[in-house]
């Protein structure tokens, strides 16, 4: 009966174990939601990001663009973006390649280092490899600290009319053209042929015996360890010496083989590229933050501020940017949005002045308030360690140009 | 008082062993040490294939699986450390118990094979990076240097020298038969690259970036600024000191036999 009730529990155990695998839903983003969200509003604000086209085939390029504001009020117990930063590229393993990657005009092929308060300009080009959906997302690996991640763009990849494989060439210093797909692997395949096949020799020469380890421990231990070796024949000694001649012959034949044939080589580069930063372009707005506080059944922030303008024409506030989440002001309507974008909250922002004229200081009320601060996780800004905040506001001129700065400070939250 | 009672055994003990002794030359107990035999090699394998595997994916680990990570400096010390440290201990046991010098070849023919399987499965089917930036290195060779230095000296000291010194000094040499044309230089953007630099570069690894990479960092260059011969005789060095302090790990292991029963 217990062995009964034993196999139907194990049946129902390996049945709930199947449908979990069979439901479960592929891992397609990059957890840009699990990360503190007082790593998202403090360490780098992502604007303007740009995938386009969206609908490719493979073999086609994709353009990645934006910019991107690195934070005054970066966390202190954070490892800071000062020291070391690579700009790198979300998407699963090397379904695209990188063709080029850039920050202020300077190429990114090694790691840099962003001061802080800066405006940096992206650009990625990548050339789709492998066809499927894909989640794309501009990244900052930041030493120490770990990636930080703006928001993804879903993009397509069909596979391309012809059906041929992937093909990746570039030329060599050396002038040769080479496919980086297949590059050196029939020489890879080859050398470690060889080296399986010597070492499975090897091992068959003394697997394959007569009396292996229990006859071969019996005699041991009557002969002793003093006369033990007398087990190894005069065959095993041959045989050793020609193995290990026969491996010293190919390592120093195949080094000497390959220096021979490949006589110009390098070694892996390294270093760091400096890249000169931009200052971020105010429009005469000036901020002061008089406090903050973040209100958590109305999911929203409450921002206090006092604005003077100190520019010759009307502003009007249009928009805040925090932890990639965009707040537009519809009585504004200025922010563009772009095709394929996501965590825009189209009328989550409120302000309690509408225009600020020329030389007038006015305090101001300011609102973000949307659900997407619950569905991207941004209520845990209550359990940071040192409870401040950042964003950036968009502001616009009577012509409808935009300004940006950053905005930051402590922020008390309500519970009730 | 008897021979064997002089040396310390049990009279029980003396007949079990005699009795042992005289099964070598019965066919039917031949034929069942032959199935044990084989069992034997089926779990001792299957451990050390996991065993290693996951030991040098631990300590070694990036250094393997990117062509554009094995540098020549940290490479060629990282890789005969973490190797040694895992096949001396097994080398002792196996030679003290049975004299078969096998280890070494044993464990890099191994995890050779299964660096390939996990290549081929987890990198290039699964993930899309193709062979040519993930194949693995190899130590073989160096294995069998390390075993037939014991075979032909029979002496765990001997083979620490010559076998241990050669494990370290030769893994340059050994995979650059293979690993030459990805050092072949590249222009990219204005700036010398290796066609290495440039995989790494383009195949993209989200949480793998540039700065991860130990390149050149050490002080090694200041004598005369020959980085690769100067680098395989520090790491022949280290190679005879890890091998020889992880032989002494497996005559401690090797002694704790004296706490469990007799199984033969």
């Amino acid at each position: 009966m217990m062995k009964l009730i034993a196999g139907k529990t194990g049946l129902r155990t390996l049945l709930a174990g199947l449908v979990m695998v069979l439901l479960a839903g592929d891992a397609l983003a990059h957890g840009e939601r699990a990360q503190l969200a007082s790593m998202r509003m403090r360490t780098v604000h992502w604007f303007d990001t740009k995938v386009e086209p969206l609908n490719v085939k493979v073999g086609d390029i994709v353009t990645v663009t934006g910019k991107l504001v690195t934070s005054e009020w970066w966390p202190k117990h954070m490892p800071s973006i000062e020291e070391t930063v690579y700009l790198n590229i979300g998407v699963p393993g090397p379904t695209f390649l990188r063709l080029h990657s850039e920050v202020n005009g300077v190429p990114m092929m090694r790691s840099t280092a962003f001061p802080l308060g800066k405006v940096y300009e992206y650009k990625t080009v990548l050339r789709a490899r492998v066809a499927g959906r894909y989640h794309v997302h501009p990244i900052l690996n930041v030493k120490d600290a770990g990636s930080l991640v703006d928001k993804g763009t879903w993009l397509e990849v069909a596979e391309n009319d012809s059906g041929a494989p992937f093909v990746n060439e570039i030329t060599t210093l050396t002038g040769e053209t080479i496919d980086l797909e297949t590059y050196g692997l029939d020489g890879v395949y080859t050398w470690h042929l060889i080296w399986i096949a010597m070492g499975v020799a090897y091992l068959l020469y003394w697997l394959i015996r007569k009396e292996l380890f229990i006859p071969r421990f019996i005699r041991i231990r009557e002969l002793g360890s003093d006369r033990a070796n007398e087990l190894m024949t005069k065959k095993d000694f041959v045989v050793s010496s020609l193995f290990f001649t026969t491996a010293l012959a190919l390592i120093l034949g195949g080094y000497l083989w390959a220096e021979n044939k490949y006589p110009i080589t390098i070694p892996l580069q390294t270093g760091l590229v400096e890249v000169e930063p931009i200052e971020i372009p105010t429009g005469g707005l000036e901020v002061v933050v008089d406090h903050a506080t973040y209100d958590l059944a109305g999911r929203s922030l409450s921002m206090q501020l006092q604005l003077t303008n100190n520019s010759e024409g009307p502003l009007r506030i249009g928009e805040f940017l925090t932890a990639n989440i965009r707040f537009l002001n519809p009585d504004v309507n200025e922010g563009e949005i772009y095709e394929g974008e996501e965590m825009v909250s189209k009328d989550g922002l409120t302000v309690s002045v509408d225009t600020i004229e020329p030389g007038q200081t006015v305090d101001v009320e300011l609102v973000a308030s949307d659900a997407l601060w619950e569905q991207y996780r941004m209520t845990g800004l209550i359990h940071d360690p040192d409870s401040r905040f950042a964003g950036m506001i968009f502001y616009y001129d009577e012509n409808g140009e935009r300004f940006f700065q950053e905005v930051g400070g402590a922020v008390l939250p309500n519970f009730f | 008082m008897s021979e064997a009672n002089a040396s310390g055994l049990a009279e029980t003990e003396v007949k079990a062993r005699a009795l042992d002794l005289k099964s070598l030359d019965n066919p039917r107990a031949m034929k069942l040490y032959r199935r044990f035999d084989g069992i034997i090699i089926l779990v001792l394998f299957t451990f050390l294939v996991l065993g290693i595997q996951i030991q040098f994916t631990l300590t070694a680990g990036d250094w393997d699986y990117w062509i554009d990570w094995r540098d020549r400096r940290w490479w060629p010390l990282v890789a005969p450390f973490s190797l040694l440290l895992f096949i001396a201990p097994f080398t002792y046991g196996i030679w003290e118990r049975v004299r078969l010098p096998i280890m070494a070849t044993a464990v890099t023919t191994l995890l050779c094979l299964v660096s390939w399987l996990s290549r081929y499965l987890n990198f290039y089917e699964f993930t899309h990076f193709p062979l040519s930036f993930t194949f693995p290195s190899t130590y073989i060779g160096l294995g069998i240097l390390l075993d037939c230095a014991l075979a032909i000296s029979r002496s765990l000291i001997v083979s620490t020298l010559i076998g241990g010194g050669l494990f370290g000094a030769l893994v340059y040499p050994i995979n650059w038969s293979f690993m030459a044309p990805y050092k072949v230089p590249v222009e990219f953007n204005g700036m010398l690259m290796s066609v290495a630099d440039m995989m790494g570069y383009q195949y993209i690894r989200t949480t793998t970036p540039e700065y991860l990479r130990i390149i050149e960092e050490s002080t090694l260059r200041t004598f005369g600024g020959s980085v690769t011969p100067l680098t395989a005789v520090f790491s022949a060095l280290c190679g005879m000191v890890v091998y020889a302090a992880f032989l002494w790990v497996g005559y401690k292991i090797n002694g704790l036999d004296k706490f469990t029963k007799r199984i033969v």
